[in-house]
């Protein structure tokens, strides 16, 4: 018995890893009898970066941690430092902020559904996905001035207005992009193999599911209506009216459809933002430039935030100097993939690839 | 008559006229100037034929870029020759150009042969189409009474060189991708022979040339329909893209039994995999929709249009579907299209018997 089983290493140099993932696979014939992943190749020491400079120097450190959704990634840490520092953050910061977070998971989730269908063996929703992210991508140049790592918010603001021209287009975009998203998701949705593919594959029961730490669509797809924007308000999240999309059955299908109805909720968001946003100061004035911030601050500070993988947010400790004391990053990825084995034992090496890509792992995040 | 006895025949009679003929003391009694002719010949007709399979899938290849492109709102090639259709030139060259690349623990002379044994198999397969009937003269380089068995059998014999390829490469995705192509080939092969057999049951004959003529009043699609479906279920299976490309499966297997290889040996691989999609799309249109039967024009230009749109379906389902999981593939073969051509079968034997005067 022992000698029909294969042991094969899945990664890290592989096509459907998304990253640098290794997972030590046993194999008996098609079936996965054991599963470990292998994580650390992508290992940056963002912490200790981060912990030895001042505060403001460890946003590009963030930024590069789930580099899909940068944005998500310094919302986390401009939220913790500004609680930490005591900083009053003036009102149309919030706003743009909370519609430049809700942009960047909409490019972040189109990223995860073209590579879901790469790895599901159809080629042609990438180029869709990756067309309608890139229109995400112009919106985001035009404001922030960069595509992918933004380096955008800033201790006490944000680091530029958004102009007239940048508003007029995201109402250009929004305008077609429910219409353009349910032709993309229709691929998925209608296409018979996908369905008998993904339906009941990489199952995570809600138990698991909490004990193991995993949060965002991993969770809400396995039955928990738990979103850290409406359950724990940050910025003006609770002024906002959003639903929470949640299934019951938590397997990939499931995650599919959460993930999709919540780039429609974010599409949401953005439109009742662009109605709501205040006029007034960008950044607070008290600092002459807000990336400069040398503030020394005591205790300590963490804010979770909902980013596109789930829970994310820095736990942040100071000790009277500008510079971290500690600077603990709390990455959804990393919990969700601790949950990988238990989704893969039992399963077909076909439904490996179908598992690990309904879990999104970044490995920017993993890995730090 | 046959294309080939017909060059012969003609190059016989110039050797003739040029007095290379005699007959030679040999226990035949053949004249020396028929061997010659017949060798020619030969040659000529197979190089004829191999260059026809690599046009064909050079063209197939362009098409098959340019079709994918546009509907990934891509441009596709763009840059070489007029509209890149010189851009798989360039890549074959490129491939060529590129190191050899066998690995150490590989056994070499399995892994030299394997590409070939999915690329010559369909070349041959080439050879047994019947192209057009100019008046007496087979368009068909081989004729012989069994030339459609003879036919499927080319189209079956190529996953053994994907088999071979992967277990040869001794890498372990290899290894998969290789016990995926026997899984596999075997649960399409034998739906795919019953429902020809059936084909030959209406027509009476093993013989390709006899099958299309056997359709010129009413095409075999028509009393063959649930059997044309299970044919084609089973070409699709074959085919090296999705839904069925689960011995190569980029996503899961790496690259299947094609891991481990580089530069020209994959370049055959590639090639083969089109030439195959170009053979079946040929078969296809000779036993289920009369082949070069048809009013008006000759009989060659129907066989291209009629193949030439079951290539392009093939391509269309290429871009837009998902790929199967390979026990779902296994449950098709086994649970729905055997049982379901073993009835095609009997359907096809009540034909013969009660409406045979038909056909």
């Amino acid at each position: 018995m022992q000698d029909k089983i294969v042991e094969v290493n899945f990664g890290p140099q592989h096509p459907s890893t998304h990253g640098v993932l290794r997972v030590k696979v046993k194999l008996d014939g098609e079936v996965i009898v054991d599963a470990q992943p292998v994580i650390g190749y992508l290992h940056r020491n963002a912490e200790k970066l981060s912990e030895m400079g001042y505060y403001p120097k460890a946003q590009i450190y963030v930024d590069r941690l789930d580099y899909a959704a940068a944005l998500n990634m310094e919302l986390g840490f401009v939220l913790s430092a500004e609680k930490l520092m005591d900083i009053q953050v003036p009102d149309r910061a919030l706003w743009i902020r909370m519609m430049m977070v809700e942009l960047n998971r909409i490019a972040s989730h189109f990223i995860w559904l073209g590579t879901h269908g790469l790895d599901m063996g159809m080629l042609s929703p990438f180029f869709y996905c990756f067309r309608e992210r890139e229109k995400v991508f112009r919106i985001l140049d035009e404001i922030t001035g960069s595509r992918l790592l933004y380096n955008y918010f800033a201790i006490g603001g944000v680091y530029s207005d958004v102009t007239p021209k940048s508003l007029e287009m995201i109402k250009t975009w929004l305008s077609d992009f429910d219409k353009n998203l349910t032709e993309i998701e229709n691929i998925f949705k209608k296409s018979y193999i996908y369905v008998a593919r993904t339906r009941g594959t990489g199952k995570l029961s809600l138990d698991d599911t909490i004990s193991y730490g995993v949060t965002g669509p991993m969770l809400r797809a396995a039955g928990k209506k738990w979103d850290l924007r409406k359950n724990r308000p940050y910025l003006h999240y609770d002024q906002i009216n959003f639903d929470v999309p949640s299934q019951q059955a938590g397997d990939v299908y499931a995650r599919m459809l959460v993930r999709i109805e919540e780039m429609h909720q974010s599409a949401r968001i953005v439109a009742q933002v662009l109605e709501k946003l205040p006029a007034g100061d960008f950044y607070n004035k008290k600092y002459s430039k807000p990336m400069l911030v040398r503030i020394k601050a005591t205790g300590e500070s963490y804010i979770p935030t909902e980013s596109p993988k789930g829970e994310f947010g820095i736990y942040l400790v100071g000790d009277g100097s500008a510079i971290p004391y500690r600077f603990r990053i709390r990455s959804p990825s990393f919990a969700n993939l601790s949950a990988a084995p238990a989704m893969l034992i039992g399963y077909k090496i076909a439904d490996m690839t179908a598992t690990l890509s309904s879990m999104d792992p970044v490995f920017g995040e993993v890995d730090r | 008559m046959n294309l080939f006895f017909f060059l012969m025949s003609i190059l016989y009679g110039i050797l003739k006229f040029l007095h290379i003929d005699f007959v030679p003391f040999t226990s035949h009694g053949y004249p020396i100037g028929l061997w010659i002719a017949y060798l020619i010949v030969a040659v000529v007709e197979v190089i004829l034929v191999f260059v026809l399979a690599m046009l064909v899938v050079i063209i197939l290849i362009y098409v098959f870029r340019k079709y994918m492109a546009d509907v990934q709102n891509r441009i596709g090639p763009n840059r070489l020759g007029p509209w890149g259709s010189l851009q798989l030139i360039a890549d074959v060259f490129k491939l060529i150009q590129k190191q050899d690349l066998i690995p150490t623990a590989a056994d070499k002379t399995a892994f030299r042969v394997a590409p070939y044994l999915v690329f010559t198999p369909v070349v041959i397969g080439f050879m047994m189409i019947p192209f057009g009937n100019v008046s007496l003269l087979n368009l068909m380089v081989i004729n012989f009474n069994y030339t459609i068995l003879f036919l499927v059998a080319t189209m079956i014999i190529s996953p053994v060189g994907e088999i071979i390829g992967g277990l040869a490469s001794h890498n372990k995705y290899g290894m998969l991708g290789a016990l995926r192509a026997a899984a596999q080939d075997m649960s399409y092969e034998v739906p795919m022979l019953i429902s020809l057999i059936s084909v030959i049951i209406l027509a009476g004959s093993f013989n390709a040339q006899d099958i299309v003529i056997a359709q010129r009043h009413i095409p075999f699609v028509v009393p063959e329909f649930l059997g044309f479906i299970i044919f084609f279920l089973a070409v699709l299976g074959k085919q090296v893209f999705p839904p069925f490309d689960l011995p190569e499966s980029a996503s899961e297997l790496v690259s299947g039994y094609n891991t481990e290889y580089s530069g020209m040996r994959y370049g055959i691989f590639y090639m083969g995999g089109f030439a195959g999609t170009a053979l079946a799309s040929l078969v296809i249109a000779t036993i289920y929709f009369g082949g070069w039967e048809g009013p008006i024009f000759p009989g060659t230009i129907w066989l291209i249009i009629k193949a030439g749109v079951f290539m392009l379906i093939f391509l269309l389902i290429q871009v837009s579907v998902f790929r199967v999981r390979v026990d779902q593939f296994l449950d098709m073969g086994w649970k729905y299209l055997l049982p379901l051509s073993i009835v095609n079968l009997f359907i096809s034997v009540g034909f013969a018997l009660f409406a045979g005067g038909v056909f």
